[in-house]
């Protein structure tokens, strides 16, 4: 099936079902929740907010409480990202109060892995998401006109095109639209400035009841769009990540593009699919007496010193790559300019790919170390072919 | 006798309890003979191997690692090997994404019985790295 008869298939569900709003898209969408928030169909919000200082965004879990002025539904950077701050709220257990979440679609897709894994209660959450331009490196957010960022970043939203200057992964998205939340806010394929407001499930639905707007007419035009560019984006990613491969392939070249770590483990740490409680690579495990590593050195002929370099991105491959959402929060934390993000997303299509699995496409779709089949994977043990003629 | 089979692999050998460490049991029994060189590293069941260890293996000085367990449907614990096969598959996706050797890590069943493919599977992964080489990651002191 290609990707083209999948947004087909969603055609035929949500089509004619959204609502278009003329006007501004932030002052609309800030309107339509405080008007969720007053008819308390809604009792909560968690959506970015501009700090006080005006110059970076955190997630704020909001009411109607005067905080929603300073909201920022499409901030122009990834600073936390939003799946780890959801699964704070619900970790734990069902949010009480109904929420609605709004989500980058990598954020979303996080979400929808991280509800497999138990570390999100989707219960009581509505997740909103919208059609992503990209995010900007946070470094460079902070570090060069902040207005110039702001207003370049508003125009790439409402006229959707891709982000110039945006983060490596961000250029090689391919999933960009909200499909898959309970309401996806179009931005893509509109024709004067405004927004749609299609509900993507029953939930969602409900929601948009009594919300006034008009009846969208091209939203076929607007699948098109979507469906065209994904197939082109697509292909970007595939090229972009195979070039990438030539350039780590082997030993030298991957130990080359990782010398500049300095073992802080942010990586991890932001990360949204790392759920444990306490890493492996922080473990006990791995931190051993002075006589160990002084046998390893003498075996290497030296040793780094943190060790283990290559096991943690190896290793922390292995762990979570099948569930990568290539959010690039990885790349954002780094300290050591490490290609982390595109090193992960890499590994994710591959793995991914093994299992024909997607994380985030479907909360139906069981993580692929959680499912069992007698007969599979045929490619990957050695067969035992002949008796075997040892060597003389 | 050429420079390359003087050299003696250092190989791990992960055996789940129930089947893989039985087939060696096995082989002794029957008297059969294998490479000395192979450590056996005996888990409780080949889904408790975490691909981690088999790096950690390979990054600080094994040459290659070969695991047997269960045939599939066999598993004591039921869908351990499952598993087991599920994390060598990516394991060895992720080795082969990044240019490692793929082939210094094998997979293959040993049923408690099958003492003789027991010794024969030692005897052809050994003979396998031997004609590999050494490990140029275990080599390296950057890692």
């Amino acid at each position: 099936m290609t990707a083209l008869d999948e947004v087909n298939m969603d055609n035929e569900v949500s089509m004619n079902k959204g609502i278009w709003i003329e006007g501004p898209v932030k002052k609309g969408i800030l309107e339509f929740f405080s008007g969720l928030l007053s008819s308390k169909k809604v009792e909560a919000v968690l959506m970015p907010a501009k700090n006080k200082s005006k110059d970076s965004y955190a997630w704020f879990l909001m009411g109607k409480d005067g905080l929603l002025e300073s909201a920022e539904p499409f901030p122009p950077v990834m600073t936390t990202q939003g799946a780890r701050a959801l699964s704070y709220l619900t970790k734990k257990g069902t949010a009480w109060k109904k929420t609605a979440v709004v989500l980058r679609p990598c954020e979303l897709r996080a979400t929808i892995e991280l509800a497999k894994i138990k570390q999100v209660d989707l219960n009581n959450l509505v997740l909103i998401s919208f059609d992503c331009p990209g995010a900007y490196p946070l470094e460079k957010y902070f570090n060069e006109d902040q207005k110039e960022l702001d207003e370049i970043f508003g125009a790439c939203l409402s006229e959707q095109v891709e982000l110039e200057g945006a983060r490596a992964v961000c250029s090689i998205c391919h999933r960009f639209t909200g499909r898959g939340a309970d309401i996806e806010i179009g931005l893509m394929g509109g024709e004067a400035k405004g927004f749609w407001l299609i509900p993507g499930s029953g939930n969602g639905e409900e929601l948009l009841e009594g919300v006034s707007g008009s009846k969208p007419d091209n939203l076929e035009a607007r699948e098109k769009k979507i469906a065209e560019a994904t197939i082109q984006r697509e292909e970007k990613r595939n090229n972009t990540l195979d070039s990438f491969r030539e350039t780590v392939m082997g030993p030298e070249n991957l130990m080359n593009t990782l010398s500049s770590c300095i073992n802080c483990h942010n990586c991890s740490r932001v990360c949204p699919i790392c759920f444990c409680r306490e890493c492996y690579f922080d473990s006990k495990a791995l931190s051993s007496e002075a006589d160990n590593m002084l046998q390893r050195a003498q075996r290497k002929h030296g040793l780094r010193l943190p060790p283990d370099l290559l096991l943690f991105h190896l290793g922390r491959m292995t762990h979570m790559s099948i569930s990568c959402v290539s959010c690039g929060a990885c790349e954002d934390a780094c300290p050591a300019n490490v290609p982390v993000s595109m090193l992960f997303s890499l590994a994710g299509r591959n793995t991914q790919a093994v299992f024909e699995y997607e994380p985030g496409r479907s909360i139906e779709e069981p993580v692929p170390y959680k499912v069992f089949r007698f007969e599979e994977l045929k490619d990957f043990e050695t067969p035992y072919t002949k008796e075997y003629a040892k060597e003389q | 006798m050429d420079e390359k089979n003087d050299f003696t692999p250092s190989i791990l050998y992960g055996l789940c309890n129930w089947c893989g460490t039985g087939g060696s049991e096995t082989a002794g029994a029957l008297h059969l003979q294998y490479a000395e060189n192979i450590r056996p590293f005996r888990v409780p069941c080949t889904g408790a191997i975490d691909p981690v260890y088999i790096l950690r293996a390979l990054i600080e000085g094994a040459d290659g690692f070969a695991v047997s367990g269960c045939h599939p449907g066999d598993c004591h614990f039921d869908q351990g090997n499952y598993r087991a096969r599920r994390r060598v598959a990516v394991l060895k996706t992720l080795l082969d994404t990044f240019g490692l050797d793929t082939e210094r890590v094998w997979l293959r069943w040993v049923g408690h019985g099958e003492g003789k493919r027991f010794a024969d599977t030692v005897n052809e992964f050994n003979d396998h790295i031997k004609n590999m080489g050494k490990n140029p990651l275990s080599q390296r002191r950057d890692t």
